[in-house]
């Protein structure tokens, strides 16, 4: 059992030391993001993927992610409204090679999120990843559906009511 | 009765208690709610500032405000001819002055109910936001002498050219030039010819001073010299319609 144990850790101490030489993955927020990010601002985050390993890296794919850390709403994000650089892939990094990245984030919803950026390659069986950045997003009041629909709906359906009520009177005195 | 509220009330019936004055209500009321559901269903729009929404609301009621206030004052003197009852109500008991009145307050009272049809919009998409009050005071301050002034300028040339496509023909074409600061953004103005435009165009005053007042949350004083200016376009048309009305086109 005791030899089990210390085989495991020698692999994954393995493992480690592998990803940690071969990729390095380094995540920067740009300078001119806003200091205080709120609703509907941009950020932008800067990657930089090296290659340390001594073999090239093909078939790299470099993806983003994006977690919301609120308290009580922890939860991956769904990158859909918030960015439409969502990864790059397919690009092939001989050893010492580096590849930079803007990706680009709109702020859809207050609250705390974290980003992180993770890449993997072809033929590697790990995902590395960047540290992570952490950052608060501050409501910005903006309109609301639930007061812009009975508006825009209703004006005109009352309005509509009124004209057929008109020709309904029409008919009735023309008729007697 | 006297004669000038015997022509509002035709007027404002015209208006409120006639199917067409009724469709011309929906038309205006179908921009309104166009607009405002093209907010909440594009996620660009829907992140933008309420204020922003509301100064584009308030600049969205002041145009259509102003094209109805159009094709009602393109029908005031050519429709009656068209009609045939121009040289009735000329040869009637009642003054140009007082037919310019009565038709005046008619057009009025169709803008107040267009600005009242446009007040729960403005709630929709600003409450909860900044300077909602402001906006629905200065779209009253503003709104009113630039659209009564479209309305008394196509009355002008409705009495004058006595032909009701005519007069909206070039009602719609003043209109849509004064109204193109709608479409091209303040940072576009900032050419000198730009700026020569907006210092003379009673639309850019009105949409300027909602920008300056919804948005940067500027005092009235600093809004005097859009207020004169609009004021001047009210007084201007008003003027043009009186002389147009004397000796309108009835043959």
């Amino acid at each position: 059992m005791k030899l089990i144990s210390v085989g495991l850790w020698l692999l994954l101490l393995f493992a480690g030391s592998v990803s940690a030489s071969s990729v390095d993955l380094h995540l920067t927020p740009s300078a001119n993001n806003p200091e205080h990010p709120t609703m509907g601002d941009w950020m932008h985050f800067n990657s930089v993927i090296q290659n340390s390993g001594v073999t090239p890296i093909d078939g790299l794919v470099a993806w983003i992610s994006l977690i919301e850390v609120t308290p009580g709403k922890e939860q991956p994000m769904d990158l859909e409204d918030w960015s439409a650089h969502k990864a790059v892939t397919g690009t092939q990094l001989p050893p010492g090679a580096t590849l930079e990245t803007d990706w680009p984030v709109r702020l859809i919803q207050n609250g705390d999120y974290r980003v992180v950026i993770s890449a993997t390659d072809r033929n590697a069986h790990t995902v590395f990843t960047s540290p992570t950045l952490q950052f608060h997003v501050t409501l910005k009041p903006v309109i609301s559906s639930s007061r812009i629909l009975p508006i825009a709906l209703g004006i005109p359906l009352l309005l509509i009511m009124l004209l057929i009520l008109q020709r309904f009177r029409g008919h009735s005195r023309t008729s007697h | 009765m006297s004669p000038v509220s015997l022509i509002m009330r035709k007027e404002h019936s015209a208006l409120l208690q006639n199917q067409r004055g009724l469709a011309w209500l929906l038309a205006y009321t179908g921009i309104l709610s166009a607009f405002a559901l093209l907010l909440i269903s594009n996620r660009e729009l829907s992140l933008l500032d309420n204020a922003q929404v509301v100064y584009m609301m308030a600049g969205t009621v002041t145009a259509a405000g102003a094209l109805i206030a159009v094709v009602m004052g393109a029908d005031t003197y050519a429709g009656e001819r068209e009609r045939g009852t121009l040289v009735p109500l000329l040869t009637a008991p009642i003054t140009p002055t007082q037919l310019l009145a009565g038709k005046a307050i008619g057009l009025a009272s169709a803008w107040l109910a267009m600005y009242l049809l446009a007040l729960p919009y403005l709630w929709a998409v600003g409450a909860g936001g900044q300077n909602l009050a402001q906006a629905i005071a200065y779209l009253a301050l503003f709104g009113t002498p630039v659209v009564l002034g479209f309305g008394y300028l196509t009355m002008a040339l409705s009495a004058r050219s006595g032909s009701v496509l005519s007069a909206l023909l070039t009602g719609l074409i003043v209109l849509l030039f004064a109204a193109s600061p709608l479409l091209i953004g303040p940072g576009l103005r900032h050419s000198l010819i730009g700026k020569i435009i907006d210092s003379v165009n009673p639309f850019s005053g009105a949409l300027n001073t909602y920008d300056a007042v919804i948005i940067d949350s500027e005092p009235l004083s600093a809004q005097l010299s859009r207020l004169l200016l609009v004021l001047v376009w009210l007084g201007l048309t008003y003027i043009l319609a009186r002389l147009a009305s004397k000796q309108p086109a009835f043959q």
